[in-house]
């Protein structure tokens, strides 16, 4: 699904340029958990971003499904994230204004899809992670957990093909961090992509697939042999 | 004491810690606070200011209107309102023995006159003159600078002639030279000798843009003028009595006994309460009106423009304090945590306020001296709009004491009204952000700010609308004015200005220099016409008389009888471009020894010969029995003569080459003979001139050396000056109308510039989310846009009243002016548009990995 060869990307500061990614090359395959792991300034949230679209400044050739995203333009990036990426952050990133059926409707809003269509699907999340009740809350009115929940909601709403996940347990204590990994382990079964970015050991052993990263170079590249089910049952 | 010197180091370091925030401000107020100043030194100059003479307070004025120059009989709309405000020297003799009350109640002329004015054999001057009583000075208690001022002896018919020059005359014309007190200086060729000099700054009974040069006794004036005077005309008015009147006097009774003794002259006057004019008797009365600030006759003129005027710069000053309100908004956003930390070291929400305030009226202090550098090249510049002409100005624009206040307290209001809001929220920082560590405040902070701030952008939007629509209302006003068909033809054409009786012309000798004239100014190169009349038309004069047709009786008081009436010489029509519609025009065949003949305009004939043929008619003036004095041998078409905002009045002209020699009335006689005197000449040429001013003025010098040029302009120039007034609104109101849409803008760009910054993750995540740029664009600009059409909503109802009041001012012009209505909404929402869109591009390049990295 995705090939990423020879990617670089670094940071100029006055005279100095730091490389956070060095000659990366990775392959993900469809229905992949992948888990980026390293410690801090590896470059793990700087490949994430590669991946998402989110960043232009990097070398090097990116292929997502076939297509040569390095030779695409930013809209033509944008359009391609828009339509198969889903995004989760650490910090929830949810709009303070929305309540929580209209931040779960906010990716499709961008696609000019119908309204009745946009209405069926965010009900149909909403229905699918439990969340109906609270439909019309804000998020200042949720606990962390229920935060991140609909911050997952809202990224698959638009059933994308890959869903980046950046410490998305970081703001949650263990019981929450457990149910949500619980639910990305579910969307995987269900046949998303995933590659999420972590600390945690824990998380980690939901996906199958470990990468490591130091100082921007990929050192560890490993495949898990425990079964997932296994982990959230522990 | 200490703590305000503390606040103040501490606001001016503030202020010096963001040059671009206190740069943006002070140059805001300035705009502002000296809009307002400027506007305010004219409204004290012409409408607030006492003469600089003893006791203003005790002077009243025995009229209220500016009626000018000359009137006869009843006041021109006796029937309905019966006020009088101009007198003739017997009425205002009368007036004057009948109310002790006064101390002194003297009298000056109502128009002023300007005169041919020579010191020994050096050319002739043209100066402006004011016939004043013998105790004019001494009734507003001025004295002399030089020499003496006029005692009640200088002021009788067997007194030697005595003139008082101004000041400014004397130092300007004179170049201060003390010898003239005492030497002879000839006005319109008569002898005068000069006995004093005014004090300096004393312009004379009213503000004007032509103050008096030189005042002259009311009892020369059939010595200055001839055959012309008027002193001894009974129901000639020329005269505005202005007295000092006693202390403790009750000046409704004596305004009360001042019109019964109007009413009993008037009915002693036979002339004038014949054909039912003693069924106007009762209705006569007189308005006695404060006169510290003088004849109020600039005032009326120009008042409701300065109202209005005044009005406009205080609405542009509001939108300025919104700008720095908002401005300051955003600041107290950043400087919460300092705030927060002040209040969690002690300071207490009042001592908050009051050092957010201290910074505040700083500010406007320092916006309202920088203002004051505004108005000081503002008020120049406006009066030189208002008045292109003025050649003796009794305005002085410099900032006086009253000024420096008016100014020192509208920085402080200034500084109060756009301060308080800012520091009031501000005060809402809770000391325990401060421990925590907060830098931006929290949401419902935020909100409160965002929501003010929104509501200033829509509070300006909504005036900047009121101010456009004026703008465009009196520019449309004035474009209708300066291009309505004023029937005649001003290309290439010139009028001169020239005063034969002052160059000592008796009618004897007119029709030889009349002849001169033509034949001179005919044979230049390229003069194509040329005319003589006693004024020409739109220069501000107006001869009027009461016609009555042949067959007809004298008309009751209330039948309208008016007509504008000119002398003027055979090609004077071809002089400015207006055919003759029916019969024929004067001809060289018109002499002396014909019957007299008039030519007439259609609203002459629509008046007097409705549905008649007017040719063959004959009228006359004022008696019956005169009313087959003048044959009418042909209608031109209707021109704007006089009144330029006016539908056309009847008008006939006179031949110049025939006079008529039947009246008896030592009146008619003297306004018969001063009418051959010609005043104005209009001189056509087939293109363009390139030194026309010293070809004409070498030519008449040519004719006659002592002949002066009084005024040369181009026609078009002449018609021009009519709307000066009008010009000097509108250019200001659009003015204040764009300096509004600017601050408008530029709060709209601010607030939402902040709205951007505040809002940098949030528009992050949209973009990580599949937000495009133009999606992007789009939500900011709805949210500018948003606050604009609240704007709309409340500035066009607004806008709509603000044109109900303005009706006054405008010509051709509706209050509910459709490009108004639609424009100021339009040019509004166009540099809305402009102003939100560049926060809006901005918003588009966020990178949304920076802004989530950074939230």
């Amino acid at each position: 699904m995705i090939e990423l060869k020879n990617i670089e990307r670094s940071y100029k500061a006055g005279h100095t340029e730091t490389w956070v990614l060095r000659r990366v090359g990775l392959t993900i395959r469809e229905g992949e958990f992948v888990t980026i792991m390293g410690p801090s300034g590896a470059g793990k949230s700087s490949l994430l971003n590669v991946l998402a679209l989110l960043d232009d400044g990097w070398l090097g050739e990116y292929w997502f499904s076939n297509t040569p995203v390095h030779s695409y333009s930013r809209k033509q990036r944008a359009d391609l994230a828009r339509q198969r990426i889903g995004m989760v952050f650490q910090s929830y990133h949810l709009l303070d204004d929305l309540t929580v059926a209209e931040n779960i409707d906010l990716p499709l809003s961008y696609k000019n899809l119908p309204s009745k269509e946009r209405q069926g699907m965010v009900a149909d999340i909403l229905d699918r992670f439990q969340i109906v009740a609270k439909k019309d809350l804000f998020p200042s009115q949720l606990s962390g957990g229920q935060q991140q929940l609909v911050g997952i909601a809202r990224a698959v709403v638009h059933a994308p093909d890959l869903l980046l996940a950046d410490e998305p347990t970081g703001n949650l204590h263990s019981t929450q961090a457990r149910e949500i990994m619980e639910l990305f382990r579910q969307l995987n079964k269900a046949g998303t992509t995933i590659v999420q970015v972590t600390h945690s050991e824990e998380n980690a052993r939901y996906g199958r697939r470990i990468v490591e990263l130091r100082d921007g170079w990929i050192t560890r590249d490993e495949v898990l042999d425990a079964d997932p089910a296994e982990v959230g049952s522990k | 004491m200490n703590r305000l010197w503390q606040d103040l180091r501490y606001a001016l370091r503030q202020l010096r810690k963001s040059p671009g925030f206190t740069l943006t401000a002070v140059i805001t107020l300035a705009l502002g606070i000296g809009a307002n100043t400027a506007i305010f030194t004219l409204v004290h100059a012409i409408m607030l200011r006492s003469l600089p003479v003893a006791n203003p307070a005790q002077l009243y004025r025995i009229g209220d209107t500016g009626q000018c120059c000359v009137d006869g009989g009843f006041p021109e709309d006796a029937s309905t309102t019966g006020d009088f405000s101009i007198f003739s020297t017997d009425l205002y003799i009368y007036l004057k023995n009948s109310a002790p009350e006064f101390e002194e109640l003297a009298a000056a002329q109502a128009g002023q006159w300007a005169w041919s004015v020579r010191r020994s054999n050096n050319l002739p001057k043209h100066l402006r003159g004011e016939i004043v009583t013998g105790n004019y000075f001494s009734t507003f208690g001025v004295s002399s600078y030089a020499g003496r001022v006029f005692q009640n002896s200088d002021d009788t018919p067997s007194a030697s002639p005595t003139v008082v020059l101004a000041y400014n005359a004397w130092q300007g014309e004179y170049n201060a030279d003390p010898s003239i007190v005492g030497s002879t200086i000839y006005i319109q060729a008569r002898p005068f000798t000069v006995i004093g000099i005014a004090p300096p700054g004393f312009f004379g009974d009213r503000i004007t843009d032509n103050a008096p040069d030189f005042w002259i006794p009311v009892n020369t004036e059939p010595y200055v003028r001839g055959d012309s005077s008027i002193l001894h005309h009974q129901e000639s008015h020329w005269l505005y009595p202005i007295g000092r009147v006693r202390q403790g006097t009750d000046i409704a009774a004596l305004q009360a006994k001042l019109s019964g003794a109007l009413r009993q002259w008037i009915l002693s006057r036979p002339q004038m309460i014949s054909n039912g004019g003693n069924l106007l008797v009762p209705k006569m009365h007189v308005v006695l009106t404060p006169a510290g600030g003088g004849i109020q006759n600039l005032q009326q003129e120009t008042g409701k423009g300065l109202n209005l005027l005044m009005i406009l710069s205080s609405v542009v000053l509001l939108i300025a304090c919104a700008n720095i309100a908002n401005l300051l908004l955003a600041r107290a956003t950043s400087n919460r945590s300092a705030i927060a930390l002040r209040m969690a070291l002690g300071a207490g929400r009042y001592r908050v306020i009051a050092q957010t305030l201290t910074e505040s009226v700083l500010l406007a202090c320092i916006g309202g001296l920088a203002g004051l550098g505004v108005a000081f090249l503002g008020s120049r510049t406006i009066l030189a709009l208002a008045f292109p002409d003025a050649q003796n100005l009794a305005i002085d624009p410099n900032p006086s004491l009253p000024i420096l206040g008016f100014t020192f307290l509208v920085s402080l209001a200034t500084g109060i009204l756009f301060g308080v809001g800012p520091a009031l929220l501000s005060s809402h920082a809770q000391p325990a952000e401060a421990l925590r560590g907060m830098a931006r405040g929290d949401g419902a902070h935020r909100d409160r700010i965002s929501f003010s701030q929104k509501s200033l952008v829509v509070f300006q939007a909504a005036l900047s609308v009121v101010l456009l629509a004026a703008a465009i209302l009196t520019t449309e006003s004035l474009a209708k004015k300066e291009h309505q068909d004023f029937g005649i033809v001003t290309t290439n054409r010139y009028v001169l200005h020239f005063d034969p009786a002052g160059a000592g012309y008796t009618a004897d000798r007119l029709p030889a220099l009349y002849r001169s004239m033509q034949d001179r100014f005919s044979a230049l190169p390229g003069v194509t016409s040329f005319s003589l009349s006693m004024y020409s038309p739109l220069e501000g004069d107006n001869w009027g008389e009461c016609v009555i047709q042949q067959g007809h009786g004298a008309p009751t008081h209330n039948m309208p009888c008016g007509s504008t009436w000119d002398r003027v010489s055979t090609h004077f029509l071809e002089s400015i471009g207006v055919p003759i519609i029916r019969g024929r025009n004067f001809t060289e065949q018109d002499t002396a020894a014909t019957p007299l003949v008039a030519i007439v305009n259609q609203a002459f004939v629509k008046r007097f010969y409705p549905n008649q043929d007017p040719i063959g008619q004959h009228f006359g003036i004022d008696k019956p029995q005169y009313s087959g004095s003048f044959e009418i041998v042909g209608v031109f078409k209707d021109f704007k003569i006089n009144n330029p905002s006016r539908d056309v009045r009847p008008v006939f002209l006179r031949s110049l080459s025939q006079t008529y020699t039947g009246y008896k009335e030592p009146e008619m006689i003297s306004t018969e003979t001063q009418s051959m005197m010609m005043n104005a000449m209009i001189i056509g040429f087939n293109s363009p001139q390139q030194d026309v001013e010293s070809l004409i003025r070498h030519t008449l010098a040519g004719i006659d050396p002592n002949l002066t040029v009084n005024d040369l302009r181009t026609f078009q120039a002449q018609v021009s000056g009519n709307f000066n007034q009008d010009r000097l609104v509108a250019r200001l109101s659009s003015l204040f109308g764009v300096l509004a849409l600017i601050l408008a803008s530029v709060g709209l760009y601010g607030v939402m510039s902040y709205f951007v910054v505040r809002r940098r993750g949030e528009i992050g995540v949209r973009m990580a989310l599949g937000a495009t740029r133009s999606s992007v664009v789009g939500m900011v600009m709805r949210g500018a846009m948003w606050q604009i059409l609240i704007g709309l909503l409340l500035g066009i109802p607004a806008s709509l009243y603000a044109g109900y009041l303005m009706k006054v001012l405008l010509w051709g012009v509706d209050s509910y002016d459709p490009l108004a209505i639609a424009g100021a909404p339009l040019m509004l929402i166009i540099c809305a548009a402009a102003a939100g869109f560049i926060p809006a591009r901005r918003a588009a390049s966020i990178e949304p990995m920076q802004a989530l990295r950074t939230e």
